[in-house]
């Protein structure tokens, strides 16, 4: 030790701070490994966790897939009660997801699009910020506020002066009066199902929009303007096409969300299993069946649930993943 | 000789900040005006007020006067699309719009005139031609204008600002992301330009500035400190910053 203290006054002070410093991090090697351990095993217990939620879902789905085969999908009848034999299809609530989603995103990318188009294009400066933070606060709506407000205010609404209406006006139109048809039985549709998914939806679609619309660069809006273009026309002509990538992954995002949403659809949509053309008519989606009678069920119904949830995983899994394909290529392209 | 724009007591403003202190100065007919000067002078910045681009900001606003055909553009009811259409701009980096290399310049004809598929190839061919660029892309109109070489997409947003025959063009730094040989082939674009339109033209290299320009003013600090013909500026100035700046005491 006194050898080491003489050699280190000998040495320039810059030497010993050096030194010091080495010292330093040997004392934190140790801690190092330690976090470094931790975060990887942070990082792997997610996998895992995904992992066993597949692993499981496809354990409880083992049953009903035994039972129903591919006739799952394409069956239309949902009896789980019936003797001797309970018979099981998911056609009818994957009907009702995809078109009350596809209804939902019918309104909502329009409007979320335009939002997002008059908040970086034409909104005076000086609110934007309050727009945005309202449109960004609608995402901060508890899904169970959505379903009552959706139950008691916007479904008899609906049901009682809107809908009527709209059948009257479509009724000797080939196709739509199916589509807008039927007798209005209740205050529950996929339409107001659809309506207040689109609500839900509407900010992930504006705020991802606002996003990208942000990433087009001044310098080629303004040689757009230069040549003399209408603000529409650099929308149209620059800004979308620049974006176009962008937009399409946000799109898909708000999809998936749509797909998935269950407290306040389940609320709304009737949870009736039968297939009806008429967008009016109560409906069901895969996680609203689940919701619904996952607490009653059992044996084989309770598998069939779970091959739903399985469904639904692989269905928005996809929808999710090309989401995030698509983003990754506008962001290399943004990069470049 | 012809004023196509007298620029008269302009003052602009980037909120309260005054960024141009009174200029006074005019661009001739055909001639090629050239813009010198340290960065933050206010030379790129008078460019964007000759063609009103600093409306698309809120906080920016400009006072004076600047007559272009008898008429203050300042004024609140000028019409900024067709106002645009006559002065025409290219930028310090190349803007080609995410189509293809024949709508990049279709694009802005479209906008103008109603013409048929045979009269727009004619158009096209027409503006590639003069800037330079037809025999390098003539084959692959159909490619994306993003697919070109920085140097071909400058001369790409060339075409596409002739094609819409405007009366004055504007150059903010076009040669300041090229290389020498491209450079080269810009400022020969410029000369040939000049015989049909007004030309301002805003740089950083002394040289080019002597090469292209007939006239030559030097800004510093928001003001203009000198404006003269281009040989006066680089052989005899009168204001000794001139004189320090182009010898390459400062700035």
């Amino acid at each position: 030790m006194s050898t080491v203290t003489q050699t280190m006054q000998d040495t320039s002070s810059k030497n010993t701070a050096t030194q010091q410093r080495a010292r330093v991090l040997v004392g934190m090697a140790f801690g190092d490994k330690v976090f470094a351990l931790a975060t990887k095993l942070a990082a792997y217990t997610v996998l895992l966790v995904l992992a066993g939620i597949i692993v499981s879902l496809v354990v409880g789905a083992w049953p009903a897939m035994k039972a129903f085969g591919f006739e799952f999908l394409i069956t239309r009848r949902w009896a789980p009660q019936l003797e001797p034999e309970p018979v099981l299809g998911a056609l009818a609530p994957i009907y009702g997801t995809l078109v009350s989603s596809f209804v939902a995103m019918l309104i909502a990318v329009p409007f979320g699009l335009g939002i997002a188009i008059f908040l970086t294009e034409l909104c005076p400066h000086s609110l934007r910020k309050p727009i945005r933070l309202a449109i960004e606060l609608l995402a901060g709506i508890p899904s169970i506020i959505y379903g009552m407000w959706g139950f008691f205010v916007l479904g008899p609404f609906l049901a009682n002066y809107i809908e009527p209406g709209i059948v009257a006006a479509f009724a000797n139109i080939p196709v739509l009066n199916t589509i807008f048809g039927g007798e209005i039985v209740s205050n529950l549709s996929l339409f107001n199902a659809s309506l207040i998914l689109a609500i839900m939806i509407l900010p992930f679609i504006t705020a991802i929009a606002v996003d990208v619309f942000s990433t087009v660069p001044p310098v080629l809006k303004e040689a757009a303007y230069g040549i003399g273009c209408t603000t529409w026309e650099v929308v149209n002509n620059v800004v979308l096409p620049f974006t176009r990538v962008g937009v399409v992954g946000g799109v898909m995002l708000a999809l998936g969300r749509a797909l998935g949403e269950t407290m306040a659809v389940t609320f709304i949509i009737g949870n009736s299993f039968k297939i009806s053309g008429s967008i009016f008519a109560p409906s069901t989606t895969i996680s609203a069946a689940i919701a619904s009678e996952f607490a009653e069920s059992s044996g084989v119904h309770q598998s069939a649930l779970i091959l739903l949830g399985l469904l639904l995983f692989v269905l928005t899994f996809f929808v999710l993943a090309t989401a995030r394909f698509m983003l990754m290529r506008l962001e290399k392209r943004a990069g470049a | 000789m012809l004023e196509k724009i007298s620029v008269k007591d302009l003052k602009f403003f980037y909120g309260a900040n005054m960024a141009l202190k009174g200029i006074n100065i005019p661009l001739y007919a055909n001639k090629v005006t050239a813009f010198i000067g340290p960065s933050g002078c206010g030379k790129s910045t008078l460019l964007r007020v000759l063609n009103r681009m600093y409306d698309l900001y809120p906080a920016q606003h400009a006072e004076g006067q600047i007559v272009f055909d008898g008429r203050n553009i300042l004024d609140a009811g000028e019409d900024l699309n067709l106002l645009r259409a006559r002065i025409g701009m290219v930028f310090q980096k190349p803007t080609p719009f995410p189509m293809t290399i024949y709508d990049n310049i279709a694009f802005g004809l479209k906008l103008y005139e109603n013409l048929s598929k045979s009269e727009l190839d004619g158009r096209i061919e027409d503006a590639l031609k003069r800037a330079a660029l037809w025999t390098e892309v003539k084959d692959k109109l159909d490619a994306s204008g993003l697919s070109l070489s920085g140097g071909q997409q400058q001369r790409l947003c060339i075409a596409r600002t002739v094609a819409i025959k405007p009366e004055v063009i504007l150059f903010d730094e076009p040669c300041s992301a090229l290389d020498p040989i491209s450079t080269a082939k810009i400022e020969e674009l410029i000369d040939e330009l000049k015989h049909e339109y007004t030309i301002a033209i805003v740089t950083h290299n002394m040289q080019q500035a002597a090469r292209v320009s007939e006239y030559t003013a030097f800004m510093y600090l928001g003001e203009l400190v000198e404006f003269d013909e281009t040989s006066k500026i680089f052989t005899s100035p009168r204001d000794p910053r001139t004189q320090d700046y182009i010898t390459g005491r400062f700035g």
